[in-house]
């Protein structure tokens, strides 16, 4: 069974919001609540500057999980966190626990009063039946039932933002971590910014073809 | 052992802050703008090194975000995962015995010494001992703080304790019943405490004769007569101690909790969430016991704030200070006088029922 994993290569995000544009659309995500956005660090310092798109990342150990006072909260096999919005009761607890800032609150009334919780769901629903109407209309499409991974990854015009099953992921940003260490000649950040030439070093980072 | 480890858990990060603030206090700390110009510099000399960058990832500073919502510009804050650790471990758990503990020492000292009764016989001469206004601030107060109680509970226990019984679904209409009272009982609490505090703080004034009362514990384990003023130093402690102290800091933290419309932090409201813990825990255990000695503890103090009125000999027993006061003001025996006119008249069913 996958574990169901984010990452997002900070040298290759552009901060182009697809992501985030790519998720509110997929899943008609309701106005107030982005269930993903991209995060600039050092904005604007030439040579320090890094953005990293960020959602629910789905922790093994899941804060929002320890703290939900109905356990509306549950796992799926692939290891993605969901929710159960019928038994949500809008305390916010999993708002304040949360690293990641990943569960929102539409406005349910006035002085801030909050609506059932609205979090990413790694485009794989909630507790109804796949790819019902009642489920579309509470969590969003269903990708994963469909066999589809998660459309802000999908729609990622750099491939910063991978989505799926962890040990092909691994596999696939150490192969960029060494391919940088000779250079940054795949599509890395480096590579569309441009950037001082850098020796390699070490005989596993010499074994990787070089560009010409 | 997972409450073994938050523990610890806890203890590190009570450590890693003094170290920290130590450090503060002796060297100079990175400050963002330095961390950045120290990535620039290395940008060039270590492409791909990005330690720099990320030690600012943990909530240090806000990066720039395209959405305009409160601290969406933070990659990751820290603060959660301390709260959570605290909220589920130490404040629910010693909260909770606490309050068992405090019932099960209730129920013992009811079982050893019973309900205070009246040594002497009713006279049938009443005293007006709480005015139609004061009655209706402490009910007030008491049904607002009662349902607080209750529904705050539901939402900190019923986790554990209302799930595995009722199951998810009827405890989630319960859980939504309960935050709905409480978020909106809780202002109206705090008015009430507000009224009670100016109905009733003329006469909780504390004097030298509530040292008195303290020392002997108000005669309770005694059983010795101690003379006290219309409140005694036990209840003047809890109008201090309890409705206003406790009362202002439950009633702020939780405003701040209430009002999530103000832009307040997460850390604000993981702070004002254990301060509120720790309120409300304290302020449920002074309850328990002040709810003891107005009912079961001692005969007639309930029919005091029912009907306002008092035997001359619960009076003279109880609060002998008052009650000669009452004497000098002629005041023994024409209760009723005060009620609001239309009111029903009380009837002075205050000890034993008979006139």
């Amino acid at each position: 069974m996958a574990r169901m994993k984010f990452i997002c290569d900070a040298e290759r995000c552009i901060e182009c919001n697809g992501c985030v544009t790519a998720c509110k659309n997929e899943h008609d995500v309701p106005w107030g609540v982005n269930r993903r956005r991209v995060v600039t660090l050092n904005d604007g310092i030439v040579g320090a500057e890094r953005s990293i798109s960020v959602a629910c990342m789905h922790c093994s150990d899941a804060p929002c999980m320890a703290v939900c006072p109905v356990n509306c909260f549950y796992k799926t096999e692939d290891g993605v966190v969901l929710h159960d919005k019928d038994l949500c009761i809008g305390c916010g607890y999993c708002f304040y626990a949360c690293p990641f800032g990943a569960p929102q609150f539409p406005q349910a009334g006035a002085f801030g009063v909050r609506g059932k919780m609205d979090k990413c769901t790694f485009c794989a629903g909630g507790p109804e039946k796949d790819n019902s109407k009642a489920e579309h209309e509470k969590y969003g499409r269903n990708r994963l039932a469909e066999g589809k991974l998660p459309a802000c990854a999908e729609m990622c015009s750099t491939k910063a933002l991978l989505a799926g099953d962890g040990d092909v992921l691994s596999d696939i940003y150490r192969e960029r971590v060494m391919r940088r260490g000779r250079g940054g000649d795949l599509w890395g950040h480096a590579t569309a910014y441009g950037r001082p030439d850098a020796k390699a070093t070490g005989p596993i980072l010499q074994s990787i073809p070089q560009k010409s | 052992m997972n409450r073994l480890f938050a523990l610890f858990a806890t203890l590190l990060m009570a450590l890693a802050a003094m170290a920290a603030l130590a450090q503060q206090s002796s060297g100079p700390v990175e400050s963002p703008a330095d961390l950045a110009k120290q990535e620039q510099q290395r940008s060039v000399t270590q492409p791909y090194n990005n330690a720099a960058i990320w030690k600012n990832a943990r909530g240090a500073v806000e990066g720039y975000v395209s959405i305009p919502a409160p601290e969406a510009g933070v990659l990751i804050q820290d603060g959660g995962q301390n709260w959570r650790a605290l909220r589920n471990g130490w404040f629910s758990v010693i909260g909770g015995w606490a309050l068992v503990a405090m019932m099960l020492v209730i129920g013992g000292f009811y079982a050893w010494k019973g309900t205070v009764q009246l040594h002497d016989s009713p006279t049938g001469r009443m005293i007006e001992r709480f005015t139609l206004l004061e009655r209706m601030a402490h009910w007030g107060t008491a049904i607002s703080f009662s349902v607080l109680a209750i529904s705050g509970l539901i939402l900190l226990f019923g986790k554990t304790l209302l799930i595995p019984v009722i199951g998810f679904t009827l405890f989630s209409w319960l859980a939504i019943l309960a935050k709905n009272l409480h978020n909106f009982l809780g202002p109206l609490f705090i008015i009430s405490c507000i009224i009670t505090f100016i109905v009733f703080v003329r006469d909780n004034m504390l004097k030298a004769i509530d040292f008195k009362w303290i020392a002997s514990f108000g005669g309770l384990i005694s059983g010795k007569h101690v003379p006290s003023e219309k409140f005694n130093a036990g209840e003047k402690l809890w109008f201090w101690g309890g409705l206003m102290l406790l009362g202002l800091v439950v009633g702020v933290s939780g405003l701040v909790l209430n009002f999530p419309n103000f832009g307040q932090t997460r850390a604000t409201m993981q702070l004002a969430n254990l301060v509120h813990l720790t309120g409300a825990t304290l302020f449920m255990l002074g309850a328990l016991g002040h709810i003891y000695m107005g009912t079961l503890g001692m005969a007639g103090a309930l029919d005091a704030m029912k009907t306002g009125v008092v035997d001359e000999s619960w009076a003279k027993e109880h609060h002998e200070i008052w009650y000669d006061e009452q004497l000098k003001a002629g005041n023994v025996g024409n209760a009723g006088k005060a009620v609001a006119p239309g009111a029903k008249s009380p009837q002075p069913v205050a000890i034993g029922g008979h006139d």
